[in-house]
């Protein structure tokens, strides 16, 4: 009965109403805000970019009125990625690339990269990866060295078809990518040698393979598209200073078409799991759910029935949902208007001071 | 005439019930005659007896009545000499129990459509085929009397004075006239629950209901050999003709609504419950839907009739050979599975009689206003030139032009004119469709014209690169204009112009096209596509922000279809990940079909990037997300979900 009760308890107590994330800022406008609430990216208009600190307000990005942005960070918190989106609310395109800049944590300074879509940093925020949609193209690009590398997929590849990128090591890039059945794979490739193995192809079709990485692993999830029935799996892979990936330990699988969109902590996996789905009709009831890593619990986190994502942001676990934001992992609550002691070595002041 | 009285619509045209109200009328005020004795070798029926008893007794007093009519001779020589004429309860009995269910629901819409359907043979009485109707009226001295008219005079004399769109209708259905009278008829397939429902019952209450369903019965009756043998060839002919007149669709129409007439379920069950594989295999439903999923299977760019066949017996068995269909430049992939897109087409009503591309479209307002445009206008695909999505660049813009919008429509192809000394441009789209005059090709030509002396017939021509054969002798004359599959879309193409066999790169591509779909300021409110679509061109349109309001736009407007702007992170989140805070990509999509399981919902939809032949099923849940978040992005906070009547 003890037993019985704690089974319950798990599943039942984290699924209770989640706090709205509340901030000072105006949550339409905002696109970044770091988790102790120190540095917010504001977009001030449309089209302008702004910094918000305890001790200044800049606009420093100013791009043309039908702009939008995209603030992204790291688990390194050195850098942010800034993906200027032209045109936004006036040509409507899944595959347009963006403009993508780079800025120090918490600052201004701003370095332009290139154009893509689905920028990612890697290896203590020294490089970056995004794909260019029109030429089909990895780009993968050293931010300090400017080192450029390429790798090119086969051009009747969909143009909406965004690869997975992750890098293990300087040299090491792990991709995804599909056939014209739509068999997916995950591929590692060597930047030095370039040479590339298959690390896993999948033995179903209409499925899409995530990879996210954390302290120590990256987690590899392969779930279905929407109106498809296959099994979901979430896999890992240790990560250590040998770039061996051969070996990987199933963490989780199912026969429930999960939807996924996983996002990868140290210790767990948040990821969004189908539990009921009337396959004739193609309805689903999908909520949040947490992998522990260690013991392979799975824990409900939410009871909303259609959560379609989840996003983390300076390690506060979100989800989007209705234009609000429900706070899973992380404080909810950073309304609060108190100064914060300026960090001297990092933080830029305003030149009046 | 009194009207027939009202009957329920459930159980009542079952053999049994039709025979208890039967039994009920001749006790009801109906029964003005004095009722016949009960045949002393008859037991006399209660409440709950046999169909056989039932039928046994009304054809003993059918036969009594007629031979007590006959032999005495009742007639009526003058009508105008008798008033409060009736059919005879009893003969209204005996057709009740010897016609087919769906028929007697017809009949009993009301006395016009009962007269249309005895004219056209669909009731029987005891004898079988009617050929007197027994009648009760007042005579001179206010007496109710009984008479036998044969079936002619009473049509003459009773039915084209009751009802004079009568012999209207006969005459719309004579062999020389029905190519007219179906050309102007409605064969429409329902696409939903709600809209069978009334469809079904626009059928019941239509006046030409009883003359299709005569050419149906006439038709099967001959092609079954039935009926009297000494006409059964000239009625072949005849039934040969009409049949020629009908296509199949139309045809297995009209079997299903007259075999069906009486079981509004059964009616809509073949619309929505069979296999939408099997309707393509048919004939009733366009192969388009399966072209380019056959080709991929069966591993052939062309098919005939019997490879077509072949792929759908597969694609019935085989649910994930739907997916990954073969084609340049189709939709969002992977499709759904075949299972999921054949419950979706049935209940699908958007025209997808032609293919898009959405994958070559880089501006996907664009592809979801054509879809629009074309439902509403149904009009013909004009020829064109360059890939397919210029079939809705070409729309788009006429569209545009003839609200005066295209001064807004930015792409323009630039020359620097050496008499000007100045930069020339002129508004264009990627392609050529129809004759539009603001068609690449075209603009190309009019340049080459201006700038190099070229033929004033000269015609560009758009080739795919992969086509393109330099050492053929066509290409070393000519313009020829040759793009990149893969990099060529409606707002940016890689390219090279010929002209000659020389390469002309003088002219420049500038701009994008953007358009705002929903007003994004108000000054330029006037501009959107919305404004245009439902100010201008007049089609009438509704916010629609709940689910009641979508059941009942559903309910009330047959051909309706509801088009909106959401997240394409909420509207398809396994193929669009969220991966930033507030990140919210505006994706066009077109609902035009609603399917309701116990209190689930799902919709139709078609996003501006799934291929016109492969919709998907989306929870209300999902789409309320989309267009509840793109409402947070919007600069003026719209509701972006409205409804097209």
């Amino acid at each position: 009965m003890v037993w019985i009760s704690l089974v319950l308890f798990s599943l039942s107590i984290f699924a209770k109403e989640l706090p709205k994330f509340l901030t000072k800022h105006p949550l339409d406008s905002l696109r970044f805000v770091s988790l102790d609430g120190r540095y917010a990216y504001v977009q001030k208009k449309q089209g302008v970019l702004g910094l918000i600190s305890s001790f200044r307000s800049e606009d420093f990005l100013s791009e043309s009125s039908q702009s939008d942005f995209l603030v992204k960070d790291s688990r390194f918190k050195r850098r942010l990625i800034i993906e200027v989106i032209p045109e936004h609310q006036r040509e409507y395109n899944l595959a347009k690339n963006h403009k993508i800049k780079v800025v120090d944590w918490g600052k201004t300074q701003l370095k332009d990269i290139g154009v893509g879509r689905g920028a990612r940093l890697h290896l203590d925020d020294e490089w970056i990866t995004f794909y260019d949609t029109i030429d089909k193209t990895i780009n993968i690009q050293n931010i300090l060295t400017q080192k450029k590398f390429m790798i090119r997929l086969p051009a009747k590849t969909s143009p909406f078809f965004q690869p997975e990128i992750e890098m293990v090591s300087s040299d090491t890039v792990v991709y995804s990518d599909v056939n014209e059945k739509g068999t997916v794979a995950l591929i590692q490739y060597n930047l030095i040698t370039q040479k590339s193995n298959i690390l896993y192809k999948s033995s179903q079709s209409g499925t899409r393979l995530e990879l996210c990485q954390a302290k120590g692993y990256m987690g590899i999830g392969e779930f279905p598209y929407d109106d498809i029935s296959r099994n979901s799996k979430i896999m890992q892979i240790q990560i250590s200073s040998s770039t061996n990936l051969a070996g990987f330990t199933t963490a989780y699988s199912s026969t429930d078409s999960d939807l996924g969109n996983m996002v990868c902590t140290d210790q767990s996996i948040y990821f969004i799991k189908t539990f009921t789905h009337l396959k004739k009709i193609n309805f689903k009831s999908t909520d949040v759910v947490k992998l522990d890593l260690k013991t392979t619990q799975v824990q409900i986190l939410s009871e909303m029935n259609t959560v379609n994502q989840i996003l983390s942001m300076d390690g506060r676990i979100l989800i989007p949902f209705r234009g609000e934001f429900f706070v899973i992992e992380g404080s909810s609550n950073i309304t609060d208007d108190k100064l914060k002691a300026p960090v001297r070595s990092t933080e830029e002041l305003p030149l009046e001071i | 005439m009194k009207t027939l009285p009202l009957f329920s619509l459930n159980r009542l045209y079952n053999y049994s019930g039709a025979a208890l109200l039967g039994l009920c009328l001749c006790f009801s005020l109906f029964a003005q005659t004095t009722p016949l004795p009960t045949p002393p070798s008859v037991d006399y029926p209660g409440m709950i007896e046999s169909l056989e008893k039932l039928i046994q007794l009304d054809n003993k007093k059918f036969q009594k009545k007629n031979d007590e009519l006959i032999k005495n001779g009742t007639t009526i020589n003058d009508f105008s000499t008798v008033s409060s004429l009736e059919i005879d309860p009893d003969y209204l009995n005996s057709i009740i129990l010897h016609s087919k269910p769906g028929y007697v629901k017809l009949a009993s819409t009301n006395k016009c459509r009962f007269y249309d359907t005895l004219i056209n043979d669909l009731l029987r009485n005891a004898d079988g085929d009617i050929r007197n109707i027994f009648i009760t009226f007042l005579n001179k001295n206010k007496e109710r009397g009984s008479a036998s008219v044969v079936k002619k005079e009473f049509i003459n004399k009773v039915v084209s004075l009751e009802c004079p769109e009568t012999p209207k209708l006969i005459d719309e259905f004579q062999v020389k006239n029905l190519d007219k009278t179906i050309k102007a008829t409605n064969f429409d397939s329902p696409a939903g629950k709600d809209q069978c429902h009334n469809v079904y019952l626009d059928w019941l209450n239509n006046s030409r209901t009883p003359y299709y369903c005569k050419v149906h019965e006439f038709i099967k009756e001959a092609r079954s050999g039935s009926g009297d043998a000494k006409d059964l060839v000239q009625r072949r002919a005849i039934a040969a003709i009409l049949e020629k007149k009908l296509d199949v669709q139309q045809r297995d129409y009209l079997d299903n609504l007259c075999e069906n007439l009486g079981d509004e379920e059964k009616f809509c069950e073949d619309f929505l419950n069979v296999s939408f594989w099997s309707k393509i295999a048919a004939g009733r439903e366009n192969k388009i839907y399966a072209e380019d999923i056959c080709r991929r299977v069966m591993g052939s760019p062309t098919l005939n009739a019997i490879q077509l066949k072949q792929c759908i017996a597969r694609i019935k068995k085989e649910n994930d050979l739907c997916m990954y269909p073969a084609g340049r430049s189709q939709g969002l992939v992977p499709a759904p599975q075949c299972d999921t897109l054949a419950t979706a087409l049935n209940f699908s009503s958007l025209r997808a009689d032609y293919r898009d591309c959405p994958s070559t479209s880089d501006q996907q307002a664009i592809t979801n206003m054509a879809r629009l445009l074309l439902n509403i206008s149904k009009e013909a695909i004009q020829p064109y030139n360059g890939s397919c999505s210029t079939i809705s660049t070409g729309v788009t813009y006429q569209f545009n032009k003839r609200f005066n919008n295209d001064e807004n429509w930015n792409l323009e192809a630039c020359y620097m004119d050496p008499l000007a000394e100045k930069e020339l441009c002129y508004k264009t789209f990627i392609g050529s469709y129809g004759t539009v005059p603001e068609s690449y090709n075209m603009v190309v030509a009019k340049i080459l014209q201006n700038t190099r002396g070229a033929d004033a017939n000269v015609k560009c021509e758009m080739i795919d690169s992969e086509d393109y054969n330099p050492l053929l002798l066509q290409y070393k004359s000519g313009c020829y204009i040759i793009y990149e599959r893969t990099k060529c879309f409606m707002s940016q193409c890689k390219h090279k112009i010929l002209y000659n066999d020389r390469s002309i790169d003088f002219i420049k591509l500038k701009n994008r096209i953007t358009l705002d779909y929903f007003p994004s300021n108000i000054v330029n409110e006037r501009y959107s596509q919305q404004y245009m679509l439902v100010n201008d061109y007049r089609q009438k349109g509704r916010s629609l922000n709940n689910m009641s309001s979508i059941i009942t736009f559903f309910k009330k407007s047959k051909k309706g279809i509801i088009h909106g702007v959401g997240c394409a992170e909420d509207l398809l989140p396994s193929f669009f990940k969220v991966e930033a805070f507030n990140q919210c990509s505006p994706l066009p999509f077109i609902i035009d079909g609603m399917i309701r399981e116990n209190d689930k919902t799902v919709f139709v939809t078609r996003s501006a990037v799934d291929s016109l032949q492969a919709p998907r099923l989306i929870s209300w849940g999902s789409v309320y997300s989309a267009v509840k978040s793109y409402q947070r992005q919007h600069p003026l906070r719209l509701w972006t979900l409205y409804g097209l009547d």
